[in-house]
């Protein structure tokens, strides 16, 4: 803690090493120009930081703007962010470690114009960092432009003439931050006079205990001087802020719920036990049982493609999993692509399913051997694909027409939905399907399919009857058109 | 704030050439103890203020309006020697434990049965397995399943998933989580990528490791979400501004997906940089048979991580160097590691080259079509070969050079303008080598080169030859 004989709050580093090497004057004066208000925030938060004991805990997060050189000056853990991203930098500093303590510090350009998507999600979110947003109506690092939150008829580089609705109104930060859910806690403060600073320092503790204590997401936005581009005097400056700011940012308290305790929940930190990891991604050492005791070589000597196309809910896509299951559990290769994106969303979804003795290497069923086909269109696209020899199968209660097919093509008709309405169910008319294509392909033997069947549903074992039910009588369905 | 012996309050105290002569501390005293200066400051040109210190009360109002650290202090007691400057402004004693890099710890696991999942998954497992409990993003198809996952997984290992805002704040939240130390990654797709870019040059320059698993769909603009090969030249060549590189790892499987997002996190943190993985819609979306590694990694916390914590306190993440010696020299360190990437990580596997006169160069699942190409061009006579680069940045030009003399031609097959024919070309031209004829099969918007034509295009361009 601080000791009577070094000078300067213990947060600050006792020389600027990162400050030109913290050569001559540099090692002990910072880069802002005199007067400027940056000073005084960097100050309060040094104090405050050293008054809570929390220096070795607290990472600064310093913006892109005058204030991008913080780190040689607070001697904290320093990340200096791209411009306008400090809030997310932050966050993810927070969620690495929970028990740091994170300010993101920002400029007016910074925050309230490229990082506002970054600020006012942060805000919402709520997590428990703490913003000191300094305002001073201007771009001060690259010399003087207008600011998002530059006064109306204000002259800027940028604004020759003055602030002009042309150029948009001055954005209040601090209430646009205090009307939404995740803050607890947001206040306008400045820099001004001897009372206006006691605030602010006394804000900036505030801003940091809520993160000590948990309580969520703090903002402080300070209005401060930048003589520079004011082109005037440091205490012409702090009478400008005093006469022309406050008036268009009032100062005081924008929201304080800080009494009613934790806005946010307690970030988790990773434990690292690999029993339950192999758990929760479901692995499992036990091998399942072979049924198969060949490649389906009558189908191909090497590898079999099918294609499963209906539309979004006839359950092609789950069949075409427990195919592919199916495949790995008898120790072959499989591979199952869905047809994905906007296309899935209603009209035709479709599956491709490769099964290998060695290794699937096209992934896709251009010339399936095998279709299943769950409606019309499904069978007048895809159909014709299949190559001479194949097998289609398609759900005969809906599909009243089939086209011109590949020679040798054998088509069966299985009515699948009327089978699994007859069942009671019309969600099953998929394994009917399956049952089916078992029958009529011999892809593998039907126990194969039903063992991953009864797998999937495994925690809802009640549906387990119904769907080999399903599956029998899909199988049946094939041996009596026979 | 210092307290000064005696019951008295400390009155202020500066020393002239850490006063910029503001003024603000001049208004803040009631009692006009503080006056303007009249003479200019040799050292440093600045005109710093007078103390007449008679009235003073030392109510310190002035030492809080000074915006300077080392600007007006109050006076030291009487026995401090104001000429020692290590006094003054030396090192304050810290008990703090110097930084140690604490390596990552593998955590051996039973043989477990494959997993049969999709490759967005697979690279998902691969991440938890390297020990990454941080991930963030933003929802883009076709990657958006990995980031589900997660989002599903991680609260059950205690781990964070965080949908940003944006692409944008995706990658400045690694850029914290990974300032902190911790592995992280996101799952994005191309349009998502570019949007990232600024934020992986920050990384770079930074330092900081981040895997970015980039599932590539068709382009330009929003172009669709059929498989695309187009953003090679982004990872290989435009990663954001400035001098900026990354290790590109290309898998061909739902089985690669895993093994190298694994890969992936070794690597981000051998090297303290950013590696891309990158993969294709089909990639993405295809299910298949995944083995798991016989361990996992629990993260160990690097030395120079921003923790937030006394150990690390002397640490800084930042890419800005002013100086500009200062930032050659820290371009020349990143060169340097450039260089040992290059030398050391170039990755390749070949398939049937050993007698190759006919190679193919693919990646992604066009490599898994070339691959049938050569299966189905090998039973009708052709000596033909599959290079497949599983690095494309490095390109692994050190595996393919040996291989040069005995091949007639190179047919580089690709889901894109010829983006990955630009790396070729280019690791060729720098190996200055002599080169045989290289022919190619591109295709882009979502088409995939499919076996046939492979074998098609090889087969004709034979007869050709032969023709003449
Ligand atoms: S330009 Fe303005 S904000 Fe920047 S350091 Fe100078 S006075 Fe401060
Ligand atoms: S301590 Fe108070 S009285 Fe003394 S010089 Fe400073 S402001 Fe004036
Ligand atoms: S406030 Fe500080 S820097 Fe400014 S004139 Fe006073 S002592 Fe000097």
């Amino acid at each position: 803690m601080s000791s009577a004989t070094t000078f300067g709050s213990p947060t600050f580093y006792s020389r600027f090493e990162r400050h030109a090497h913290g050569e001559g004057l540099k090692g002990h004066a910072t880069h802002y120009c005199a007067g400027c208000g940056h000073g005084l925030a960097h100050k309060y938060l040094a104090e405050a930081i050293d008054e809570l004991g929390i220096q070795d805990r607290t990472v600064a997060v310093s913006p892109v703007g005058c204030a991008v050189f913080m780190f040689y000056y607070l001697d904290v853990g320093n990340t200096q962010a791209a411009h306008g991203r400090a809030p997310a930098v932050a966050i993810g500093h927070k969620t690495a470690n929970p028990d740091s303590i994170v300010i993101s510090y920002q400029g007016d350009g910074d925050l309230a114009s490229i990082g506002l998507a970054e600020i006012v999600s942060t805000a919402q979110l709520g997590i428990p960092i703490s913003v000191i947003f300094v305002n001073n109506a201007i771009y001060g690092m690259t010399g003087g432009q207008l600011a998002p939150t530059t006064l109306m008829g204000q002259r800027s580089s940028t604004s020759p003439k003055g602030r002009t609705p042309m150029m948009g109104q001055p954005l209040k930060m601090a209430e646009l931050i205090a009307q939404l859910d995740g803050p607890v806690y947001v206040e306008r403060v400045a820099l001004y006079d001897n009372k206006q600073r006691v605030k602010a320092k006394k804000a900036i503790k505030k801003a940091l205990e809520c993160q000590v204590k948990g309580t969520g997401f703090s903002f402080v936005e300070v209005l401060a001087e930048c003589p520079t581009h004011l082109g005037m005097e440091p205490e012409q400056a702090e009478k400008w802020v005093q006469e022309s700011m406050v008036p268009v940012f009032p100062l005081g308290v924008k929201k304080d719920v800080t009494a009613e305790g934790p806005n946010f929940p307690t970030i988790p930190r990773p434990a690292f036990d690999a029993g339950h990891l192999l758990e929760v991604i479901d692995a499992s050492p036990d091998a399942p049982p072979r049924f198969a005791t060949a490649f389906p070589t009558h189908l191909d000597p090497t590898d079999v493609s099918l294609k499963l196309a209906g539309a979004g809910g006839d359950g092609a896509q789950t069949i075409a999993l427990f195919l592919t299951r199916s495949a790995i559990a008898e120790g072959f290769d499989s591979t199952y692509i869905p047809s994905y994106g906007p296309e899935s969303r209603g009209g035709t979804s479709y599956a491709d399913v490769h099964v290998a003795s060695e290794e699937v290497l096209s992934p896709a069923s251009p010339d399936p051997h095998v279709l299943v086909a769950f409606n019309a269109p499904s069978l007048s696209k895809f159909g014709p694909q299949v190559r001479a020899g194949g097998t289609v199968i398609y759900d005969s209660t809906v599909v009243h027409e089939v086209p011109p097919l590949a020679p040798g093509v054998r088509v069966l008709a299985v009515p699948f939905t009327a089978i699994a309405r007859d069942l009671g169910k019309v969600m099953v008319k998929n394994v009917v399907a399956l049952g089916a294509l078992q029958a009529a392909t011999n892809l593998f033997p039907a126990e194969t399919l039903l063992n991953t069947l009864r797998t999937a549903l495994k925690d809802k074992a009640a549906l387990i009857p119904l769907n080999e039910k399903a599956f029998a009588w899909g199988a049946q369905a094939v041996t009596d058109a026979r | 704030m210092p307290s000064s012996p005696g019951n008295e309050r400390p009155k202020p105290f500066v020393f002239a050439e850490y006063c910029k002569g503001c003024g603000r501390c001049v208004g803040a005293c009631a009692k006009d103890c503080i006056h303007a200066g009249t003479e200019i400051n040799a050292l440093t040109g600045l005109v710093p203020i007078e103390l007449h210190l008679d009235n003073c009360n030392g109510c310190g109002l002035c030492i809080a309006a000074c915006p300077e650290p080392f600007g007006l202090q109050p006076a030291p007691g009487a026995d401090f020697d104001l000429q020692d400057p290590e006094k003054m402004f030396g090192a304050r004693p810290s008990t703090a434990q110097k930084p140690t890099d604490i390596p990552a710890v593998r955590v051996p696991l039973p043989p477990m049965e494959p997993l049969v999942v999709k490759g967005t998954y697979a690279s998902a497992l691969g991440a938890l397995l390297a020990g990454c409990r941080h991930v963030y993003g933003y929802p883009i198809t076709p990657s958006t399943e990995g980031a589900e996952l997660m989002a599903k997984l991680l609260p059950k290992l205690d781990g964070v998933f965080l949908q940003a805002v944006s692409e944008v704040a995706t990658v400045n939240i690694m850029y914290g989580a990974s300032g902190a130390g911790v592995p992280c990654m996101t799952f994005t797709s191309s349009p998502g990528f570019s949007l990232m870019l600024e934020g992986v040059s920050y990384m770079i320059g930074a330092e900081l490791p981040g895997v970015f698993v980039n599932i590539m769909r068709g382009g330009p603009g929003l172009g669709n979400i059929g498989p695309e090969q187009a953003d090679v030249k982004l990872a290989c060549r435009g990663l954001g501004h400035g001098n900026t590189h990354a290790l590109v790892l290309c898998p061909a499987t739902p089985q690669e997906m895993l093994d190298l997002t694994i890969l992936a996190f070794e690597l981000t943190f051998k090297y303290r940089n950013p590696v891309v993985l990158l993969g294709d819609g089909y990639l993405g979306q295809i299910t298949g048979k995944v083995s798991l590694p016989d361990h996992m990694l629990q993260p160990g916390l690097p030395s120079w991580a921003v923790f937030g914590d006394a150990a690390h306190r002397g640490n800084v993440i930042n890419s800005i160097v002013l100086g500009e010696r200062d930032l050659e020299v820290h371009n020349e360190h990143l060169n340097a590691k450039y260089a040992r990437m290059a030398a050391e990580e170039q990755r390749a596997a070949l398939y049937e080259c050993a007698d190759a006169d006919t190679l193919l160069i693919a990646c992604n699942t066009p490599a898994q079509m070339a691959k049938g190409a050569v299966r189905a061009l090998r039973h009708q006579g052709v000596k033909a070969g599959l290079f497949r680069p599983i690095t494309l940045w490095p390109f692994p030009i050190d595996a393919l050079k040996a291989l040069l003399p005995q091949l007639k031609r190179i047919m580089v097959v690709e889901a894109s303008p010829g983006q990955i024919e630009d790396e070729l070309r280019l690791a060729l031209s720098y190996a200055d080598v002599a080169t045989p004829k290289i022919e190619h099969i591109r295709h882009m918007g979502g088409v995939l080169p499919q076996t046939n034509e492979i074998v098609e295009r090889v087969l004709a361009g034979r007869a050709q030859e032969a023709q003449r």
